[in-house]
């Protein structure tokens, strides 16, 4: 069978929409609209996560309680998490000002000078610095720490601002989705593109039953995929994500990998997996099979759901196929178009793949 | 009920006396294999009925006896986060049987060499003194003994009250609070109050994670003291005490939960604060979210000064609005009340 | 010699030689196997863990044991033949320094680390300042692609009354508990047996282990490095170590007095384990479920610096004889303290 299409246009959309960790719902809305007419169940679990299953054939109304793996190959989880790293409004000062925290891992440093959207209706706010005349010089030469700085939206009494923004309001960077060649520009691709992979493949039957989870707050401890993987009772996970890449100028061939455009990343571990040996193998089969070239992420760095589902209940095993993107938890990231297309007909073979040989 | 002991591991005193309080109000109450104390309030809808969690923990930070060396002087282990700088010249009792008094011994200032009044001395440096022999010492207190801070409560002005161990009894109290209003006033959820064991300690809150995993609820909220106003913190890290519970937003609660339980307080006419909780909300809740197949949670807080001391403060009327709130957001609750949409 | 002791002296060693790196724990699979010959059910889970089954009429006890060891993975291998790695578990890269690779198929390679200019001799060592040595320049990184999961090589020695080894900490207590399988024939208990995979990497075969059995009751047996100021009063060759506290653990009193009364039936000197920042596998198995009572039984080792540490024979076979003594008692019932 041939490969579903990567969906460009939604990784554009998905990209634009804000979703910080706890407040993935123009995300999942987004989402909703996208596969609804495709899967054969879709519901949201009590954290919010996004839970479709869809079958190789059509359910019939009236299916036989006992049919769990008839001749249909094992049940697969494919994950992608929802939310991306951002702000919360903490405090709203006497002046108008907004005190933000960070929601999960941003360099403190690249925040200064950024736009902001704020809330639901997106409204824009700066994070101001004072300019450099009126700094002294030892000072220029720390770094701001996230406590001194405020989200300015123009208010200027609390009143004001409160009509706007209230405490627990997320706020997301303020990036337009561009293209370029097969350059995608855009924030939160660490994991929107994993959310279009995962939409892509299910428009169109698997060969094998997918429980399609769209989780949430994988930014703030993998929280969301535990529960949605318990609840799924799957045998197989694999997580989809945007990894980092680790190219630079002067980086070794050695440590740039993984690169953009070098093809599927595969995960060996990192520090919340050990990938499941035999499925490693067969996605790094697959992609040799199919022409797919694939790449090998730095072990021993990051984490992802896959920490989560391998250890849910008494476990599942687990990998993660990710594609390499420049750039990650900052307000623009790159990628290469290639790379979340090749990712997406390496995990539609490697289901045939699981289809045929897992036991 | 600040003056029960409880450290983490050791709640069996606090639980006993939390049982008989719970029983006065409560329709069953029962310990379960984690050691948490569980109260139940039928609810009136037909069966099966959806079940509510309400949890706080009645584990207190404390220590355990580590070592005793010679001349009688104990050492000791944290079990729970401590300010070493707090502890110093602080009376604490050892709970062995029968249970006796120490405190943690300072040398007087006519002793100390040059600039040692300047250094902070950590945790492992300090040691207890009993005023007894070693042989008394080591016959009258095994190793594994639990210690606590020995601090009546003090009544302060405006019927504010300093104890330690507020943090978490004052939740717990909460509880109680909720139980005799939910005995008359019956919700059509069943609803179980939890006292919860080991949430001060630990790699989880066991208690928390325990009572969700055996109990199943469609809702969990944990109920914990927050930071009160205390001076030279900036405005939005504390609440003010005597300005009612904080009611808390963030990804470890669910967004129908906090928008139910702020109605519920607009409703009474009670006040309350939005505390935002970026990552963690740092209670039993985030055990509870993430417990079997995921639970809609919900936080508030007790405004609390002087956190992880013996004079823990609060105001009473915080603890009372606490439990009216919430008792009246579960009253509200309909049967068919679920986080979780089914769309196809 | 005691049936206990020649089992432990027989087992130890092919056991610490056994490759299984954690979440690669192959090798000492096998072996556990073969020494398991005849005495339960065996099967393998998700995670990679090796349970054994002996079914009996009382409590559903887990007795759990560690029997992963610290790995190394290779993040990249230059021209030159040099690779870089990624540790695998809670090992200080300095002690690690000198130790020869081994990989699954048997293929070697040596840990050195860049001595640069003004280096303090290692003492503050970082991975990613280990390199492995290859031997084999350009063909290396074909040789050893990214991704290559190796082991610490053991050699294991008898040094007077203690045994020393690289993998010590996490096979000491497998040989304990086999041992005491193999001398406590029938127990009263529903009996689950867990040797468990990627305990250093945060007790995930316990966690998925612990889970799937339900257990009612739970020991966790395991090694206990010796760290002066944090462990006053334990010694190495004083007895097994009964847990009272450690890093997210704190003893159940009613599992706790199982074994102190397994103790005093064996006539055995214990003593108490109390530990700030290092733990067990006690800690998920405790919160696994609706929760279990869990002690906690270690032999206590000492740190050499390097690779190896040493512990004392007779703290191994006294630990496996508290186990067996365990097992042939009357079952407690699991239940609130």
């Amino acid at each position: 069978m041939i490969a579903p299409p990567f969906d460009d246009a939604l990784l554009g959309r998905l990209s634009e929409a804000s979703g910080v960790s706890g407040g993935e719902d123009a995300v999942r809305r987004i989402l909703i609209d996208d596969v609804r007419d495709h899967v054969d169940t879709l519901e949201i679990d009590a954290l919010g996560s996004l839970v479709a299953r869809i079958s190789p054939a059509a359910p019939r109304s009236s299916r036989p309680k006992s049919s769990r793996r008839p001749r249909n190959g094992p049940h697969v989880l494919l994950c992608a998490h929802m939310d991306e790293v951002g702000l919360m409004v903490f405090a709203i000062e006497k002046d108008g000002r907004l005190r933000v925290r960070r929601v999960g891992g941003i360099d403190q440093r690249i925040l200064v000078g950024q736009v902001f959207r704020v809330g639901a209706n997106g409204l824009k706010g700066v994070l101001g610095a004072l300019p450099p005349h009126l700094v002294p010089r030892p000072e220029r030469e720390k770094v701001i720490s996230i406590d001194d700085m405020y989200l300015d939206i123009g208010a200027s009494t609390r009143e004001e601002a409160e009509r706007h923004v209230a405490v627990g309001d997320y706020a997301c960077f303020d990036t337009t989705y561009e293209k370029w060649g097969s350059t995608r520009k855009g924030k939160a691709f660490d994991d929107r593109v994993g959310c279009t992979v995962l939409a892509s493949l299910v428009k169109k039957r698997p060969p094998v039953p997918v429980i399609a989870v769209w989780s949430v707050q994988e930014e703030v401890g993998l929280r969301g995929a535990g529960a949605a993987a318990r609840r799924a009772n799957a045998d197989v996970a694999i997580v989809l994500e945007g990894t980092a890449s680790g190219e630079a100028p002067g980086a070794s061939p050695g440590e740039s990998a993984p690169v953009m455009g070098g093809g599927p990343a595969l995960t060996v571990q990192d520090r919340t997996l050990m990938a499941d040996a035999r499925l490693v193998d067969l996605l790094e089969r697959t992609g040799k099979e199919r022409k797919i070239p694939t790449q090998w992420k730095r072990p021993g760095v990051g984490g992802t759901d896959a920490g989560r589902i391998s250890l849910s209940g008494a476990g599942i095993p687990s990998a993660v196929v990710s594609v390499a993107c420049r750039y990650i938890h900052a307000p623009a990231a790159y990628l290469d178009v290639r790379d979340p297309q090749r990712v997406t007909a390496l995990v539609w073979h490697t289901l045939e793949s699981l289809r045929k040989e897992w036991t | 009920m600040s003056a029960l002991p409880g450290v983490p591991g050791h709640e069996a005193p606090a639980a006993e006396a939390i049982a008989k309080a719970f029983s006065i109000h409560a329709d069953r109450v029962e310990r379960d294999r984690a050691g948490n104390v569980r109260g139940w309030i039928e609810g009136s809808a037909p069966k099966p009925r959806p079940r509510a969690l309400f949890a706080a923990h009645m584990d207190r930070i404390g220590f355990l006896v580590k070592a005793i060396e010679p001349g009688g002087f104990i050492r000791l282990t944290e079990l729970g986060g401590f300010d070493s700088r707090t502890l110093l010249a602080k009376e604490v009792v050892i709970h062995s049987s029968p249970p006796i008094v120490g405190l943690f011994a300072t040398k007087p200032p006519h002793l100390l060499k040059k600039g040692e009044a300047d250094r902070v001395i950590p945790s492992e440096d300090l040691y207890i003194d009993t005023g007894r022999s070693e042989r008394d010492v080591r016959r009258m207190v095994p190793i594994g003994t639990p210690v606590t801070l020995r601090q009546p409560p003090v009544d302060l002005l405006g019927g504010r009250l300093a104890a330690p161990a507020m943090d978490d009894r004052a939740g717990v109290a909460v509880l109680l609070g909720m139980l005799e209003i939910l005995h008359t006033n019956r919700p059509e959820w069943d609803v179980v109050m939890v006292a919860t064991v080991e949430e001060e300690f630990g790699l989880y809150c066991l208690g928390a994670k325990t009572a969700t995993e055996s109990i199943g609820p469609q809702l969990g909220v944990a109920i914990d003291v927050t930071h009160g106003d205390m001076p030279g913190v900036k405005e939005g890290d504390t609440y003010p005490l005597g300005s009612g519970p904080s009611i808390c937003v963030g990804g470890n609660i669910h967004p129908l939960v906090f928008e139910g339980m702020k109605r519920s307080a607009r409703t009474l006419g009670l006040p309350y604060s939005v505390e935002g909780c970026p990552i963690t909300s740092a209670t039993d809740a985030m055990d509870i979210q993430i417990a079997r197949e995921g639970v809609p949670t919900g936080v508030i807080g007790i405004p609390c000064r002087y956190m992880h001391t013996g004079i823990e403060t609060v105001a009473p009327e915080d603890v009372d609005r606490c439990a009216r709130v919430l008792a009246h957001f579960v009253a509200s609750l309909e049967p068919s009340w679920r986080a979780e949409e089914v769309l196809k | 010699m005691s049936s206990l002791e020649s089992n432990v002296d027989a087992l130890l060693p092919e056991l610490l030689a056994a490759f299984g790196p954690s979440g690669r724990e192959s090798g000492v699979r096998r072996t556990l196997r073969k020494a398991l010959r005849g005495l339960g059910t065996l099967s393998e889970d998700a995670t990679g863990n090796l349970r054994l089954h002996r079914p009996g009429r009382g409590p559903r006890l887990l007795l759990a044991t560690p029997m992963d060891a610290a790995g190394v993975i290779v993040t990249r291998v230059d021209a030159s033949g040099l690779g870089r790695v990624t540790l695998l578990g809670a090992r200080a890269p300095v002690e690690l320094v000198g130790s020869t690779v081994v990989f699954e198929d048997g293929r070697k390679a040596l840990l050195g680390y860049d001595r640069g200019p003004g280096s303090k001799n290692g003492v503050d060592l970082e991975a990613d300042q280990l390199f492995l040595e290859t031997g084999l320049g350009k063909k290396g990184e074909r040789e050893f692609p990214v991704g290559s999961v190796g082991a610490i090589e053991d050699r294991p020695a008898r040094l007077g009354e203690f045994w020393c080894g690289a993998n010590l900490e996490g096979r000491a207590g497998c040989a304990a508990v086999v041992a005491a399988l193999r001398v406590a024939r029938s127990s009263r208990y529903d009996l689950h047996v867990v040797f468990a995979a990627q305990s250093d990497l945060g007790s995930r075969g316990a966690t998925t282990g612990a889970f799937g059995i339900d257990p009612e009751l739970a020991i966790v047996v395991d090694v206990a490095h010796l760290e002066g100021k944090e462990t006053p009063g334990i010694a190495v060759g004083k007895g097994p170590c009964l847990g009272l506290k450690e890093s997210g653990y704190v003893a159940h009193p009613e599992a706790l007095a199982l074994l102190k009364k397994a103790a005093a039936a064996a006539r055995l000197k214990t003593q108490w384990l109390i530990r700030e920042h290092e733990g067990t596998d006690a800690r998920a198995i405790r919160a696994a479920r609706t929760g279990v009572p869990t002690a906690l039984v270690a032999i206590p080792a000492r740190r050499s610096g390097a690779a190896f540490s040493l512990a004392h024979a007779r703290d191994i076979t006294q630990t496996a004889a508290l186990v067996a003594k365990l097992l042939a008692g009357a079952p407690a019932k699991g239940g609130s303290r």
